[in-house]
This record gives C-alpha cells, sequence and structure tokens, in this order.
C-alpha cells in the first residue's frame, strides 16, 4: 500500500484532495436539516474509495490498463444495454443500475473507458498514418455508447461524452474544413436530436435557457435561485452553513447539479476563484502529463480526460450562473455521487500512472 | 496533407492549456459580475423571499358590563388567508381556488388584486372562524394551493347574544364605500364596528396591530421568527349598562315589539337599553345566508332598528308634560287654574273628545288622570310656536348625544316646520291634537327619557352615555368617562314641584295606580298613541295588532330622591297604563329591591362602587341585609 503511494503524483493529487474536502463540506452543508443530512457521510465513503481505486490502477506502467481497453469498452456497452432494459428509472429517466444498496450510473464509468479504447485504437497507429477514415471510425466509437446514453435519456451525460471527440482536432489541427465538418456533424446531431430523442422536458430547459426571464415560477426557477444564491455570497460569502438561499431549500439540487451556488453562496467570489483555480491546476497538470506522456495513446488519453474535467467545469459553473442551459450534469469533485467521484478517481490515476512511467525513464 | 509531428502535437497541447484557462478566466468574469458588482441587488433578493412580515391583528378591547359582568370576549380563531406575498397572479390558480372553494372567480379576482394594490401587507381572509371539520378541509386545500395559510386571529363573542345587540351592535370588516368616504383613517380588511358601541366607540376599542418579522422555508414555512412587535390589544372598555337590569327589560317585553331605556340621574348613564326584537350580533360575524338576509333586514318587524334611540313614536299622553310647561311658562295657567271636562268639547267647529268625564280638575288632577280635556283648553290658549319653542328650550328637538351611531332627531311641530316640510300653513285645530300628543308629534324613546330624566332633577339636561370607563394599560385602575355637564335650564322650582305631584299622582292615584308598588314610590306619565281613529270598542277589537295603540310610560324614581328615569315604549300594546306601566315596575322591582336583596356575584376586578342604593331607602325597606 504505502509501495504504491509513489506512483501518485503530487501535483495532480493534492489540487484534487482540496477540491474533494471543499465538495465533501459543501455536500454536509448543503444537507444539513433535511433529508439528505448524512450525505456526506456517504460521499466521504465513496471519496475513500476513489482514492483506493486510484492507487489501484496507478501502477508503474499504464500500458496493461490500454491492453484490457476492449474488453471494458465492451463491458461499457453491455452495462448501457443493462441499463435501458433492466435500469431503475427515476423521474421518467432510465439511468440506474441497482445492486444491492448500490444505485450504480454505468455512463459515468463507460465516459472514461470510451476514452481509454478510443486512444488505445487510435494510438496503435504512427500518429503520421492516422487517416481520416480512422477517425471516423474512433468518432463512432464516441458516439454510440453517447446515443444510448440519450436514449436514457441524459443529454447532459451525453454531451460529456464530446471532449474525447477533440482528439480530432488533435490530430489533424484546427483545419477549416474540419471545423465545418465537425459543425456540420454537431448540427445534424442537434437537429435529429430535437425531432427524435430530446423529451419535452428537456426541449423545455433549451428554450429556458434562451429566455430565462419568462417564467421565473416555473422552467427558469431553478437558475433564477441559484443566481440569487451565487450573487448573494458577495466577495466573502454569508459563512458556512449560512447561506439563506441554501439552508432555507431555495436552491433546488443543492448536493448535486447545483453544489457549486451553495459554494459560491457560502464561501463567496473568494472561495469561487480559489475553485476555479485548483480546477486550472488539475487540468494543467494533466495537459503537462499529456505533454510528457511515453505513448501516443496516453498522450491521448490524458488530452481526454483534462477535456472531459474542463467540460464539466464549463457547462457546471457556467450553467449554475446562468451562462449556459441547464443540463443536469455535475461538477467533478463537488457533487455527490458514488458512479461519477469513483470514475474521476479511476480516471486521473490512468493520468498519474502514465505521468509516473513519464518521469521514470 | 501535413501529418503533426510530434512537437505540433505538443504545441496544440499547449493551445489546449491556453485555451482552459480563457475557459476559467471567462467563469471568474462572469462570477464577478454576479457576485461583486450585483451582490447587493442579489442579496436583497434572498432576504426578500426569505424574510417576510406578518400582522398580527390586535385584539379588540373586552366590554365589561358597569358590575365588571362580562357581555363581550374575544377568542382566538382560525382563518384561512392568503398572506400578502404569496397572492397569486396565474389566472388558472385563481380559477382553480375559486372552484374549490365554490366562489366567484371574478370577484375573487378583483378582492385579490385589491389586497395587492393596498398599503400594509394585509392578507386576504377567504374563510373565517373555521371549525374542526373546516380546518381539515383547508389542510386538504392547502396541499393544492401552496400559497393558502392558517392564521389564528382573534374574534369578537358577544356573550348575552341578544341581551344588548343593538347598544353593543357588531364588528365587520371595513367595506370599500367607508374607506372611500373616509380616506386615510382604516386599513383594508381592517376589523371595525360596523354599528351600536363597537361603533361609536370604535377608536377606544382597536387596538394597534402588531408585525412580525420571519423567516420562511422555498414553501412559505415559517422557520424562525425575528423582530416582533407585539400587537397591543384594545383598551377594556366598562359600560354604564347594568346587566341584571338590561336582562330584566329584556325579559319585561316577552318577545313583544317595544323600546325600553332606564338613565342614571346623576350623570346621563345608560343603566338599560332595549330595543325588541334584539338580535345576537354574533350572527353578523359571519357573512349572512339568503335566509338570514330576510330574517333580520327584510322582516317587517325590522330588528335591526334601535328603537330607543332611531324609532320615533307619537308621544301621546306623557307629551302633556311639556304643554303644561309651556303653558306654566308662558303664564297662560298657574299650577291651580282649573278647567272642567264634561267627557268632549267643541274647538274651532270640531268636537274633540275625552276619555270620561273627569268634571273640575286643576293641573296636578289633570295629569293624574290624563285628561285630554283640560290639554285641550291649553292648547287654544297656546300657540303651537309656543310648545316647540318651550321643547326646544328642553332639549326635545336635538339628538340627545347619546354614544350610539345613527340617532334619529325627535320632531315637534311648529309653523315653520309644516311649511318647510307639507308646504302648508299651520291650522290653529291642529296645535288642540298636538296639546295631548298627537298629531306630528314624534319622540325617539331615549328623547323622552331625557325630558323626564330633566323633571327629575329639576332642569339639568343630561347626555345619555353608554361609556362608563376605559381600563388603564397594565393597571386594574379606570379612567372614568367624564359626561358633558348637565345643561341647567333654570326654573322656577315651583313649577317643578307641581309636575313631580302629578306625575307622582299618576301611580298613585291617577291612570298608573296598579304599578304602584310597596317600598319605591315611582312617579311617571302614561301615554297611549293611537295609529288610527278611535271609533268604539268594537271596532279597536276588530284591528289587527299592527294598528293598535302603542303603549308609553315615562317617569322616575323614586319621587323622594331621584335616581332613575327611564321611558318604555310597548308597540301594538293598548293603554300605557295596562302595558308599559307594568314593564317599569319590574324595573323598579329589580333596581330597588331585588338586586339589593340579591347581590350580583363579586366582581372580579376592583372597581369603583358604580350605583348603590340610597341608604334611607334601604333602611325603610327593612330587607337589606
Amino acid at each position: 500500500m504505502r509501495e504504491r503511494l509513489r506512483f501518485l503524483d503530487t501535483g495532480l493529487l493534492l489540487p484534487m484532495v482540496v477540491l474533494v474536502l471543499m465538495g465533501t463540506l459543501t455536500v454536509y452543508s448543503a444537507g444539513r436539516g433535511t433529508s439528505q443530512s448524512t450525505l456526506w457521510l456517504k460521499q466521504a465513503l465513496w471519496n475513500l474509495l476513489g482514492f483506493l481505486a486510484m492507487l489501484a490502477v496507478a501502477a508503474p506502467n499504464p500500458a496493461r490498463t490500454f491492453r484490457s481497453a476492449f474488453p471494458l469498452y465492451l463491458l461499457g456497452i453491455l452495462s448501457l444495454v443493462a441499463v435501458l432494459t433492466l435500469g431503475h428509472s427515476i423521474g421518467g429517466a432510465q439511468r440506474w443500475l441497482v445492486i444491492g444498496k448500490l444505485t450504480w450510473q454505468p455512463s459515468e464509468l463507460m465516459k472514461w473507458l470510451t476514452l481509454l479504447f478510443v486512444s488505445h485504437r487510435l494510438g496503435t497507429r504512427q500518429l503520421k498514418e492516422v487517416t481520416a477514415w480512422d477517425l471516423v471510425r474512433a468518432s463512432t466509437l464516441v458516439i454510440f455508447p453517447m446515443l444510448l446514453v440519450l436514449k436514457q435519456p441524459d443529454l447532459g451525460m451525453a454531451i460529456s461524452f464530446l471532449p474525447i471527440l477533440l482528439l480530432v482536432p488533435l490530430m489533424k489541427g484546427l483545419r477549416a474544413k474540419w471545423v465545418a465538418l465537425a459543425l456540420a456533424g454537431v448540427a445534424l446531431l442537434g437537429a435529429f436530436s430535437w425531432q427524435k430523442v430530446l423529451k419535452p422536458y428537456q426541449k423545455q430547459r433549451v428554450m429556458t435557457f434562451l429566455d430565462p426571464g419568462a417564467d421565473l415560477q416555473g422552467k427558469g426557477y431553478q437558475i433564477n435561485q441559484s443566481r440569487i444564491a451565487i450573487g448573494a455570497g458577495g466577495f466573502f460569502g454569508q459563512g458556512f452553513t449560512s447561506g439563506s438561499q441554501t439552508q432555507l431549500n431555495f436552491l433546488p439540487v443543492k448536493t448535486t447539479d447545483f453544489v457549486f451556488s451553495v459554494w459560491a453562496e457560502e464561501r463567496g467570489f473568494l472561495g469561487v476563484l480559489l475553485a476555479l483555480a485548483l480546477f486550472g491546476a488539475v487540468i494543467t497538470r494533466i495537459l503537462d502529463t499529456a505533454r510528457v506522456a511515453k505513448t501516443a495513446a496516453e498522450t491521448y488519453f490524458c488530452v481526454g480526460a483534462a477535456g472531459i474535467i474542463a467540460l464539466h467545469l464549463l457547462v457546471n459553473v457556467g450553467m449554475v450562473i446562468g451562462l449556459l442551459p441547464n443540463k443536469g450534469i455535475v461538477l467533478p469533485f463537488f457533487s455527490a455521487g458514488g458512479s461519477s467521484t469513483l470514475s474521476y478517481f479511476l480516471g486521473l490515476g490512468v493520468v498519474m500512472a502514465v505521468r509516473y512511467r513519464a518521469k521514470m525513464k | 496533407m501535413e501529418i503533426p509531428s510530434r512537437s505540433l502535437l505538443q504545441k496544440r497541447i499547449g493551445v489546449m492549456k491556453t485555451l482552459a484557462w480563457f475557459m476559467i478566466l471567462w467563469l471568474v468574469l462572469a462570477y464577478a459580475q454576479v457576485q461583486l458588482w450585483r451582490g447587493r441587488e442579489m442579496q436583497k433578493l434572498a432576504l426578500a423571499q426569505a424574510v417576510k412580515t406578518r400582522t398580527t391583528p390586535a385584539p379588540r378591547g373586552i366590554i365589561f358590563d358597569r358590575n365588571t359582568n362580562k357581555l363581550v370576549d374575544n377568542r382566538r380563531a382560525l382563518h384561512l388567508v392568503i398572506q400578502y406575498e404569496d397572492l397569486p397572479r396565474d389566472p388558472q390558480q385563481i380559477a382553480g381556488l375559486a372552484a374549490a372553494l365554490q366562489t366567484d372567480p371574478d370577484q375573487l379576482k378583483r378582492r385579490i388584486q385589491a389586497i395587492r394594490l393596498a398599503a400594509g401587507n394585509r392578507m386576504l381572509v377567504l374563510q373565517d372562524n373555521l371549525d374542526d371539520a373546516s380546518v381539515a378541509r383547508a389542510e386538504v386545500l392547502r396541499a393544492r394551493f401552496p400559497f393558502l395559510s392558517i392564521e389564528v386571529a382573534p374574534r369578537r363573542v358577544y356573550l348575552g347574544e341578544d341581551l344588548a345587540g343593538h347598544a353593543l351592535g357588531y364588528v365587520g370588516e371595513v367595506t370599500p364605500e367607508e374607506m372611500q368616504k373616509l380616506p386615510g383613517q382604516f386599513q383594508l380588511g381592517e376589523i371595525i364596528g360596523r354599528t351600536g358601541f363597537e361603533a361609536s366607540r370604535n377608536d377606544r376599542l382597536k387596538g394597534v396591530d402588531g408585525q412580525r418579522r420571519i423567516l420562511v422555508d422555498y414553501l412559505g414555512r415559517e422557520v424562525a421568527t425575528y423582530g416582533m412587535q407585539e400587537a397591543r390589544p384594545g383598551r377594556s372598555v366598562y359600560l354604564t349598562l347594568d346587566a341584571g337590569l338590561q336582562t330584566t327589560l329584556k325579559e319585561a317585553f316577552g318577545g313583544n315589539s317595544g323600546a325600553g331605556v332606564v338613565l342614571d340621574l346623576r350623570d346621563g348613564g345608560v343603566l338599560a337599553l332595549y330595543s325588541s326584537p334584539s338580535y345576537d350580533p354574533n350572527v353578523f360575524l359571519n357573512r349572512l345566508t339568503q335566509e338570514q338576509v330576510k330574517q333580520y333586514w327584510d322582516n317587517p318587524d325590522r330588528p335591526m332598528l334601535n328603537r330607543v334611540t332611531q324609532g320615533r313614536y307619537p308621544p301621546g299622553s306623557t307629551f302633556k308634560l311639556l304643554v303644561a310647561l309651556a303653558a306654566l311658562e308662558k303664564g297662560i295657567i298657574t299650577p291651580s287654574t282649573t278647567f272642567t271636562c264634561n267627557g268632549h268639547k267643541n274647538f274651532y267647529g270640531r268636537d274633540f273628545r275625552c276619555d270620561a268625564s273627569h268634571g273640575t280638575l286643576n293641573l296636578v288632577q289633570a295629569i293624574a288622570m290624563s285628561c285630554d280635556i283640560y290639554f285641550y283648553e291649553l292648547g287654544a290658549r297656546l300657540d303651537v310656536d309656543d310648545i316647540y319653542n318651550t321643547a326646544k328650550k328642553y332639549g326635545l328637538t336635538e339628538a340627545t348625544g347619546i354614544d350610539l351611531p345613527h340617532e334619529a332627531v325627535s320632531r315637534v311641530p311648529s309653523r315653520e316646520w309644516k311649511r318647510r316640510v307639507k308646504k302648508e300653513k299651520w291650522y290653529a285645530g291642529e296645535t288642540i291634537s298636538v296639546a295631548i300628543g298627537q298629531g306630528a308629534n314624534s319622540l325617539t324613546p331615549i328623547a323622552l327619557a331625557r325630558f323626564y330624566a330633566m323633571i327629575a332633577t329639576h332642569g339639568k339636561l343630561l347626555t345619555p352615555h353608554l361609556l362608563y370607563g376605559v381600563r388603564q394599560d397594565n393597571s386594574s385602575e379606570i379612567d372614568l368617562f367624564q359626561p358633558p355637564p348637565a345643561r341647567e335650564t333654570g326654573l322656577d322650582p315651583g313649577i317643578w314641584s307641581t309636575l313631580d305631584e302629578g306625575l307622582y299622582q299618576v301611580v298613585h292615584s291617577g291612570t298608573a295606580r296598579e304599578s304602584a308598588m310597596p317600598g319605591v314610590t315611582i312617579a311617571g306619565k302614561t301615554g297611549t298613541s293611537q295609529l288610527t281613529a278611535f271609533v268604539d270598542k268594537a271596532h279597536y277589537a276588530g284591528l289587527s295588532k299592527k294598528l293598535r295603540d302603542n303603549a308609553l310610560f315615562a317617569g322616575y324614581a323614586p319621587r323622594e330622591n331621584p335616581q332613575i328615569a327611564f321611558a318604555v315604549v310597548a308597540e301594538n300594546a293598548g293603554f300605557g297604563a295596562a302595558s308599559a306601566a307594568p314593564i317599569v315596575k319590574k324595573l323598579c322591582q329589580y333596581w330597588f329591591i331585588d338586586r339589593i336583596k340579591k347581590p350580583l356575584p363579586p366582581p372580579g376586578a376592583k372597581l369603583p362602587d358604580a350605583f348603590r342604593l340610597d341608604p334611607d331607602l334601604a333602611a325603610g325597606e327593612g330587607q337589606v341585609p
């Protein structure tokens, strides 16, 4: 155990641990006096479990992990199919597998498994040998699980698969024709989704984003309350467990999607700066790891990992303040939830293994 | 196609890093805008939805009689309301609520709008005084309409029910018309006295509403209270009424229509005031049903009319005292002047009749026997304006000033009055009728009582009043009400004693001698006012009850040392001596004898002794413990 600790990357671990501590405290404050008053304990336990899982994958050589990428990907696809057939449904969405007392959301881990497999596939060839056809095939590997997730339906989660496609410009550069192709693809997918896949409540969310003031008690209510909470935080914040928006439940889904509003209300702009700086440090460290990685597959994986975290940061933190539509997407390290916590620790464990090997040789 | 080299990959990762930090910078700026630039504004919004001000309605003052018997109390009642800040805007919601409450949606919308536009964050009361079953129903409604809430507010209870309905009156929500008439005086939704004492002394009875600042959660549920200004209840008020005498008066009427009032001769305090049929003020705290509207407002017996202060009756023979006064003052007669009664006499070519052939009488005998001929003679010698001017001098042409709303003013005719109202000149023959209290005369019982109180006090014009005193805050002491000082009319004492002797003889040997009672010397005058012409006894017996004579009795007691004055009207009851005088006898029996023998239960609060029987009289009675 102690032996394995040295495989960990302190430069990545430190900001992670601070963010996780901040997140758990926020979940504590948000859950006070509600049915979720012990959720923070569960979250702390998941964090601990995640840390152990990270130790398990942070091996001296990540090659073994990459070799098992295909069976893992297949397993992931199977789990998504299982969700659609046997899954547990809450509020009209079928996203969870219930195993005993455990509620598992397979799509969280599937993001990382997809990234692992796509990186592995693209990395087996020399960079200069990668053709456009390869990229199209790789994109299919991403889009297939995305469609399964959209079917649940879970638009936020489907969107969080998108950063894996960042690998395309990484390969080919930001050429005009590629950008045009990508935009056309997104537009087509969007139009298709609007017609066939999106549920009315999801369409409503988009409409709310386009006109949030239209109905403050209805669709725009969550965003409006969240903005009030964030603004009321001011520079120094209302103080730990003292935010009126949080404590009086004006703030909705405050332990998951809107957990950052709690942080912003109680810790103020100062707390927001700290959290964003730490996220910046995490992303920078992962991208630095991508640069020093020994193999192309490892580089791709790190870039994808940074993309996933950056996207979640952007969409969640931007959503709670009304910059982006209300998507129902979690904030890494902050939002309560076992599946996502464990998945982030696992994914970043792989990044740490990449760094360790790069440092050694 | 250019194939990216390792270094190109490095460069692209570098670009991504820069992009990531730009993204973070963008977020920082967005948060700075909301948290720093608009922080204050957002804090205000957060406070506005979490901190609410609730009005705590102040209970009105409790009303006691002069012996601290509680007449009107408050109790806590539950009301289904919408708090000001929860007033719904969604027309669908309002329609749904109206359907659930079975009310008119447009009316509900208007009420919501009125409350919203009014100052003072008042709540909208949808249903008041919920009983257990209604509370359960209201809770079910609350689940569907979360903006509803159930509030505790004080509610009036009239303990005596219909004992003193007209004296006390009742309360109700201020109407928009009243608010328009007296701008700035009332707040929307305020509970004010609608009629009776509750209305006339509303200022003394009403308290000051309290304010409570509370913290509510997202469902509007109260989480904590901070900042509270207690409601200041209205002060307890003591009335001059005596519950025992009031009960005696009410029972004496036994359901027949009429009016009775008893005045305290020391200061004009009203000891009893009853108008029959009476009403129970508790009924009017709720919205009346159609049946109740019919029963109270569209009833030919007019139960809502306070006959004591608003009912005007031809005074009949009770008016003769005023005519006597006018004649004595003008020097037309002296107390010893006599006239002869043959049962009828011709004046101005018309035959006027008397009940009997009384023979030769002086003034005292004429009053005692209520001889019409004697007063016709006075009428023939007096001008109607002489009578009017005397009435004016002795307060019969003005409002008595009793502290009850909408007092009617008695009417004594004059030449000017007839010209103005009837557009005709006065005929001397009419004065003959006026002299015996018929014709265009009409007096309120309260004015009649005040007139006889003036005779009893040898010329003092008192102001009748119901307010005895107001209890001080935080003390059992009472600030006694100072009624306006009695107006001295000033007259030769000899005249008073003549009138007094006449009134004594009425009960001692005259028309009301059957109402004489041992121990108490009553002085008073009977009166019978005809509602239709008297033809003969058979015709009278065949008249419908509505057309039968009103019986009156007015006077004071005890004669030796007058303490109370009274006026009683028994409608459609026949002769005054037969039906009104016995009511007075019952009043005196209670006030001077039974009350002393069976004193009221000890008072609940320390009070200066309100009214005690004269010790000499009590000793003479020999039955006082």
